[in-house]
């Protein structure tokens, strides 16, 4: 003990750094310590979580828009304790903004605000202000698709101010539209310009305090004064505890925080701002055509503007509530329009079928992209890894470009349907119909090809009287032989029946008896990926169909599509649509 | 100690008890100084601030790029009275990036017989993207603001301050091309970005 009070005494020699603390420890709290002086501390101390997980972030994070969701998808699922540190910055952020609400209701209940205290009220709200700004900026650095898409709003709602709402949505965006300098931006905003004007202001707020004191409540016995510690302290450190230990618990029972699928401009997607910014989101709605501008501008500057003019409003002597009422009443009816208004917002996503519906796609595209992104994700960024999967392009290619004619699964609908069921295709079973049934009406019934194709057990209409069914050993073969399913006896006999049987029309490694005339497409590697490639790309090019299969003449029959859809796209479509087809059963 | 400490220099006098220096008309030379250290300070300060402040006021005279033409597809795959959603595939230029062949944006695509016509999927009020509006009897609704839309883009309710922007479009070889824009979001006119 002695050595420390030594090494202290000569440290305070040097410094003078007793004095500080003695100052800054029995700062004398004029009618005693209070709960209600807890929540500038709860700030200050929620705010130093924020410090300490965001420096930490930016450890792992990189500002790009081929980079920053990838950074964070690491962050949440690979790098370890990353999803907890991403939960205390998420959830501390929210507890700050709650905390400051409580903070401003507790010096405005006091009258703190007033005067010679004015100018600390101000630095509060430019506090205020910031915080907000930290909120924002901060959305929409994980560049997903829910940051992406609210920040769009927030900043088109800076365009909507006259004269120079433009160039302020430029100088924010940092061009006329979103890309890499906008997350540069709003990074630097957010880890640099922020922080700094933040600590600056707090100083001021503190200093400020300081000069003048709390404000106790009119009635409070004044002659009693408390020291900062241990008392006061003492009450800020288990409010500050409490704070931290509810995001904690937040953080661990959410299990981090949550991540949208990338940032995908061309999407559609049902946007909405973090809970606190329901009400100013709702206003929103409520204001039509060139009033418009009354929700995004006009009505947060009055609320600003109020709340600036207060103390100079509300400038009778004293801190009785009842004497400052009237100049209270609009922060409770602000209050109270804030609840109602994120109350409504929510009841109104609650009921909206088509909100849900969304909802829940945008959830099922997250949870996809969170998933398939464990196996790293191309330096061409998330949305390249994205197109390149064949289960998330494979139905977004296929209802872009197929379902027009064909359905497969859920995909098509089958009232404009003029192709086949793509169920099953592939498959014996699908087989074994088709040869039954050529013109059903989930095969050729609705296509051009309708009367082509003779049922091989079926006899047609007035078919002489020589016809004979085809035994169903042999179509079970034919069926194993197209599908390559089966035993090598099955198979062989499969292949001799096609190449015997069929090639009167279709085409068997190219040949056929009658290869002029016949329609019908090559069978050997039918239904094959690459047959389905080549098809896609032109059905005509005599590797599937014989070109004058495809006559102009024969109007509706498939298209080429090589012309319009990308190479890889083709490759990715093809396979995605052979293991759908096999997946799902022949109809 | 503080027995030991020197006199106050005179500069720092209490402003209470003036040294004769400075009582009455300041002594040229201090107002010089005084001149001096304000302009010299400006100078500093106007050297960093004015350099960063233009780099990073750049991007607002930043223009959005204007029109361009990009195919889409085919007219034969547009049911008549039907809207499609067509992404847009272009070069996109990023600040110090060259894409080549990415998605910029999508737009609405609806054929009325031999008339093809596109809409910005852009909601105009506030830039949520639009999206058909089955169940409130057609045309497009936006996801965020409930502004609604007819089938040709007019403004049927909600807060849209002006119709679905409408884009060119003309047949390329069987093919839809729309020229591709961004007008000012929130406003009534329908101006380029």
């Amino acid at each position: 003990m002695k050595l420390f009070s030594d090494l202290g005494d000569w440290l305070d020699e040097r410094t003078g750094h007793k004095k500080l603390l003695a100052h800054a420890l029995d700062e004398p709290i004029r009618g005693g310590a209070r709960w209600a002086y807890v929540f500038g501390s709860a700030l200050l101390g929620s705010f130093l979580v924020q410090a300490v997980t965001g420096i930490a972030l930016m450890t792992s994070y990189a500002p790009s828009d081929k980079t920053a969701w990838a950074s964070v998808h690491y962050i949440t699922f690979t790098q370890s304790g990353g999803w907890l540190l991403r939960g205390l910055h998420h959830f501390g952020a929210q507890a700050m903004v709650i905390v400051l609400v409580a903070h401003l209701a507790q010096v405005a209940l006091f009258g703190a605000y007033k005067k010679p205290r004015e100018v600390n009220w101000w630095l509060g709200l430019a506090l205020f202000a910031i915080t907000l700004g930290f909120a924002l900026t901060g959305y929409l650095l994980p560049w997903d698709q829910k940051g992406y898409w609210a920040t769009r709003v927030a900043t088109n709602i800076a365009g909507t101010v006259p004269v120079v709402g433009d160039a302020t949505q430029k100088l924010l965006q940092g061009g006329a539209e979103y890309g890499s300098l906008t997350l540069t931006r709003f990074y630097a905003i957010h880890v640099a310009l922020l922080p700094a004007l933040l600590v600056a202001l707090v100083g001021a707020h503190v200093a400020l305090f300081r000069k003048h004191g709390v404000t106790p409540s009119a009635k409070t016995d004044t002659s009693r004064v408390d020291a900062f510690f241990p008392k006061q302290l003492l009450k800020d450190v288990v409010a500050v505890l409490a704070v931290v230990a509810v995001v904690f618990v937040m953080a661990l029972r959410e299990h981090g925080a949550p991540l949208d699928a990338p940032a995908d401009p061309s999407s559609d997607y049902p946007a909405r701002p973090e809970w606190y910014f329901l009400a100013l989101f709702q206003l929103l709605k409520y204001f039509h055509g060139p009033l418009e501008i009354v929700g995004t501008i006009v009505l947060p500057t009055v609320i600003g503007a109020y709340l600036f003019a207060l103390p100079l409003l509300d400038r009778k002597p004293g801190t009785a509530l009842r004497g400052r009422k009237g100049s209270l009443l609009p922060l409770a009816l602000i209050g109270a329009g804030a609840v109602g208004l994120t109350l409504q917002a929510q009841h109104q996503d609650a009921n909206d079928a088509g909100f849900q519906k969304e909802r829940v796609k945008a959830d099922e595209r997250a949870s996809i992209a969170n998933r398939i992104a464990k196996e790293g994700v191309p330096p061409e960024g998330p949305l390249a890894m994205m197109k390149r999967d064949p289960e998330l392009r494979g139905p977004e290619l296929f209802d872009k470009h197929c379902a027009g004619c064909h359905i497969l699964g859920a995909h098509g609908a089958d009232k404009d349907r003029t192709a086949p069921v793509l169920d099953g295709w592939g498959t014996e079973a699908w087989v074994l119909q088709m040869l039954h049934e050529p013109d059903g009406d989930t095969r050729f019934g609705r296509s051009v090809y309708k009367g082509e194709m003779p049922s091989v057990d079926t006899p047609p209409a007035g078919a002489p009287p020589t016809f004979k069914p085809m035994a169903p050993e042999d179509k079970s073969a034919i069926a194993a032989f197209l599908a390559r399913t089966g035993d090598a006896a099955k198979l062989a006999r499969g292949k001799e029946l096609v190449t015997t049987r069929c090639t009167t029309c279709h085409l068997f490694e190219g040949k056929g008896d009658d290869s002029d005339q016949g329609l019908a497409p090559e069978l050997s590697g039918w239904a094959s990926v690459p047959w389905i490639r080549a098809q896609i790309a032109n059905p005509s090019a005599k590797t599937n169909y014989r070109e004058h299969a495809l006559d102009p003449d024969r109007k509706g029959h498939m298209p080429r599509f090589d012309a319009e859809i990308r190479n890889e796209d083709m490759d990715l479509l093809a396979a995605w649509v052979h293991a759908e087809a096999r997946r799902l059963k022949a109809r | 100690m503080t027995t030991s400490d020197p006199p106050p220099p005179p500069e720092s006098a209490a402003p209470s008890t003036p040294s004769p220096a400075s009582a009455g008309e300041p002594r040229p030379a201090r107002r010089t100084v005084t001149l001096a250290v304000v302009v010299g300070s400006c100078a500093i300060a106007a050297a960093t601030a004015i350099p960063a402040a233009a780099f990073v006021a750049a991007p607002i005279g930043s223009k959005g790029g204007g029109g361009r033409w990009v195919r889409t597809l085919r007219v034969d795959q547009l049911v008549d009275g039907e809207p499609k959603r067509v992404a847009i595939v272009d070069d996109r230029r990023d600040a110090w990036t060259i894409e080549r062949g990415v998605e910029l944006g999508s737009v609405w695509v609806v054929k009325h017989g031999a008339k093809v016509s596109a809409f910005s999927s852009v909601c105009p009020h506030l830039g949520c993207s639009v999206n058909l509006a089955p169940e409130a009897g057609g045309g497009f609704a936006c996801p965020c603001h409930t502004s609604a839309f007819d089938a040709d883009g007019k403004r049927k309710s909600g807060p849209s301050p002006r119709d679905l922007d409408a884009l060119a479009t003309r047949i390329e070889d069987g093919f839809v091309a729309v020229e591709f824009r961004r007008f000012r979001i929130g406003v009534p006119e329908k101006v380029e970005t």
